[in-house]
């Protein structure tokens, strides 16, 4: 047979020797070796630092297969619910959805996908928590940067121009149409992290789905649920809430306070009052509540509610406290107060103003004539520096000339200031000043001289932009060391640089570089450093019988003083703002509820 | 692709361009013009190849679009064909007679947004869904979570937490 075989037949097998010095095509150990694609959609990583426990990937998954839980060494704190989504394997389609939607990004998938158990069970796992060998890989698929399933940006809100603003005190902000707040109510995941933030615990996820819904009587019974001061803090809340929306980590936060207000301003008034309903059949309780602003409101909404009888005395000559005499208009137009004490009248609160106590009304009187006695007497009197100087009559504080530009009384403005402070209050001072200066002299000339340096600003960012826009000087850093007075008369303000606020052991001691010294000039000095309560009002007699702490009124968790029969609430237990003051407002409502009803407490 | 589309707007009463690369662009076009929009871009233009016929349900435009994907290999450039249709009893014509692999395509619409075609071959067999009962599972209106709970079962021993009222058994317990 051999003898028949051609030289090529012979040859031929050799020539497949060639491919001996190519690389295999084959791959040696297919079970080993071969990695799924870059963007492959294999098993889940999550970084569990970066995830907040929103539970979107959850609500999004159309298998079912996502669980939120507790996972131990993850706590439960601000912006971040202390859960991790657990994944069923069982159910998972790897769609990735889950990832799609994350608000953090920190859900990925690698490109692993190779995983053998003989206990079913263990393919329910918690990503990032239970440590898996793809935990670490770099390749699989991830969010592309352009792919979103929210929008990022906020929807637009109008303002007024800066030169617009400047010569009245119109309010400034516009307000959603029912189109863009539908686009931002769109943007809104409904995970809930903000309700834990918010003072008050408002129900934000189910007032925006109202607003998604257009319906704004909806809306508006979720807000007057927790918060009788809704359209207030529709604009001027100090939205803490959008400090923690899962939003804000790839993106604008949602502007839960501009969808606030947005339903009120949908509703006209007259159903306010429908909406609000009745109180309930009377108790035959008197309760007197001292100061008319939003703790002593709220607390009497409640307890209107409840159908005890309330009377509120109120020192000025109108309702309000703070929202009134200190936040100024071109934030909050007087009507939007009107109207919030309008409703809580419309439930038979009596509201007295004029009534001082320790001038027109007594304590004690106060004390004979009702079952329980609430003081929120909120934070009247401004600090002082103590420089040298700052007891001319030309250095006022800036609470006091809040509230008498609000009052439209004459102080004598100034054709040039300086504002000590850097808080949202030396803001409202600042820009109030700069608003009076415009429509009597037609020029701005305000310089806010602040401790705190710009990385460290109290004041919000949007109120400094705002008053620089507004043609007012923030400098930072400079600490306040004389009012310069010649002649009897103010003429600026000598400041050094702050080189450190607190000491190494975190007191308030600031320190400076005496070095850089600056001479601001102004014939008037604006103390806005901080504010205090007029505890004076007590009298000796109850002062020397009530518990203090640390020159705070002491009170129980329900704001009840040392004294069973007086109650405490508002700024001058809590810290100065609106929606805290409501959340303190409704605390001590239903402490003092509580206390009025003995008998229903027990069962 | 503008001069393509300049020449065929010539000749047809078409719909905007949307350009999406230099070499793809989308067509919009009603459902009469289509089948001579595509056999003149098949027979004189080289779209030889039909890449893909796929749909998008705009349930709340009660309307279904399909696209059309053709491909000119020679000039390395595809063309897409959209058309809206009404949603209710959607119908559109069928082109298998063009390209036999839309048949292929045109199961698949029927079977998962329940498009008809009629006289497309094997039109109303099933295509991957086997006793499928319910509507169209890529309908906009099919609650897919539902068919999943309702159809596949959960381990037992699963158990979630609503973040909301985690937050607030852990950060407020007392209500406060």
């Amino acid at each position: 047979m051999g003898f028949c075989m051609s030289v090529r037949d012979v040859l031929s097998p050799f020539t497949a020797w060639k491919n001996l010095f190519l690389d295999p095509v084959t791959i040696r150990d297919p079970l080993n070796d071969r990695p799924g694609a870059a963007r492959y959609r294999g098993f889940h990583q999550n970084d569990v630092g970066r995830c907040i426990g929103c539970g979107t990937c959850e609500t999004i998954c159309q298998n079912g297969a996502i669980d939120m839980v507790p996972a131990e060494g993850i706590e439960t704190k601000q912006g971040d619910s202390g859960l991790r989504p657990r994944i069923d394997y069982g159910r998972c389609c790897w769609c990735a959805l889950c990832v799609d939607v994350c608000m953090t990004g920190s859900l990925t998938m690698s490109n692993a996908y190779k995983w053998v158990e003989s206990d079913p069970d263990l393919f329910r796992f918690t990503p990032g928590v239970d440590r898996k060998y793809w935990d670490d890989a770099e390749r699989g698929y991830r969010r592309p940067e352009d792919h979103r399933l929210t929008p990022r940006e906020r929807a637009h809100m109008g303002e007024m121009a800066p030169e617009a603003r400047i010569g009245s005190f119109d309010e400034i902000v516009h307000g959603y149409s029912i189109e863009q707040a539908r686009l931002e109510a769109d943007r809104c995941v409904a995970c809930g992290l903000c309700v834990a933030t918010c003072p008050a615990h408002m129900a934000i996820p189910d007032y925006i789905a109202a607003v998604r819904d257009g319906d704004y009587e909806r809306g508006l019974r979720l807000l007057y649920d927790t918060n009788p001061f809704s359209q207030i803090c529709g604009r001027i809340c100090t939205h803490r809430c959008e400090t923690t929306c899962a939003a804000r980590h790839e993106g604008d936060p949602i502007a839960i306070r501009w969808l606030k207000r947005h339903i009120c301003d949908q509703i006209p008034h007259e159903k306010y009052l429908e909406i609000v309903g009745k109180p309930a059949p009377a108790t035959g309780k008197r309760v007197a509540i001292v100061g008319a602003g939003p703790a002593g409101l709220t607390a009497a909404f409640d307890l209107a509610k409840q159908g005890h009888s309330v009377t509120v005395f109120e020192a000025l000559d109108k309702p309000g406290g703070m929202t009134r005499w200190g936040i100024p208009e071109y934030r909050l137009p007087y009507d939007i107060i009107d109207r919030e004490v309008a409703v809580i009248r419309s439930l038979g609160v009596d509201i007295r103003c004029n009534q001082r106590i320790g001038r027109d009304i007594s304590l004690k009187s106060l004390r004979n004539g009702h079952d329980a006695v609430l003081i929120t007497l909120g934070l009247q009197l401004g600090r002082s520096t103590r420089i040298p100087g700052s007891d001319h009559a030309d250095v006022r504080k800036s609470v006091d000339l809040l509230r008498q530009a609000r009052a439209c009384e004459d102080f004598g403005t100034p054709r040039q200031a300086v504002v000590i402070g850097g808080g949202n209050v030396a803001m409202d001072i600042a820009r109030t000043l700069a608003r009076l200066q415009k429509l009597a002299y037609g020029e701005v000339r305000v310089t806010v001289t602040a401790l705190e340096d710009f990385a460290h600003f109290l004041a919000d960012p949007e109120e400094v932009k705002e008053a620089g826009e507004e043609g007012i000087l923030i400098l930072d850093a400079r600490g306040p060391q004389q009012v310069v007075v010649e002649d009897g008369k103010v003429v600026g303000l000598r400041t050094w640089r702050v080189k450190a606020i607190f000491d190494e052991q975190g007191r308030f001691a600031p320190s400076y570089d005496e070095t850089d010294e600056q001479f601001h000039p102004g014939e008037m000095v604006v103390e806005s450093i901080g504010q205090m309560t007029d505890t004076a009002l007590l009298g000796d007699a109850l002062s020397e019988q009530l518990a203090w702490n640390r020159g705070r009124l002491q009170v129980d968790l329900g704001g009840r003083t040392s004294e069973s029969w007086l109650w405490a609430a508002g700024d001058m237990v809590r810290g100065p703002d609106v929606v805290s003051a409501v959340a303190d407002g409704h605390r001590v409502a239903a402490s003092i509820h509580a206390a009025l009803n003995p008998m229903k407490e027990r069962q | 692709m503008r001069e393509l589309y300049a020449k065929l707007n010539r000749l047809f009463p078409l719909g905007e361009l949307t350009e999406r690369r230099s070499n793809l662009a989308f067509i919009t076009l009603t459902a009469e013009y289509l089948r001579p929009v595509l056999l003149h871009l098949r027979d004189r233009e080289g779209f030889s190849h039909l890449v893909l016929l796929t749909a998008v349900d705009w349930l709340e435009e009660g309307q279904f679009q399909l696209s059309y994907l053709l491909s000119d290999r020679a000039n390395g450039r595809d063309i897409g064909l959209r058309l809206m249709l009404p949603r209710d009893g959607a119908s559109m014509e069928s082109i298998h007679d063009l390209w036999p692999t839309a048949a292929t395509y045109q199961r698949e619409l029927r079977e998962m947004f329940g498009i008809d075609f009629p006289g497309s071959p094997r039109i109303n067999e099933e295509f991957i869904l086997e006793g499928w009962t319910d509507i169209p599972p890529y309908r906009r209106d099919f609650d897919t979570l539902k068919f999943a709970q309702e159809n596949f079962v959960a381990r037992p021993g699963r158990e979630t937490w609503d973040p909301a009222r985690h937050m607030k058994d852990q950060l407020y317990p007392d209500g406060a």
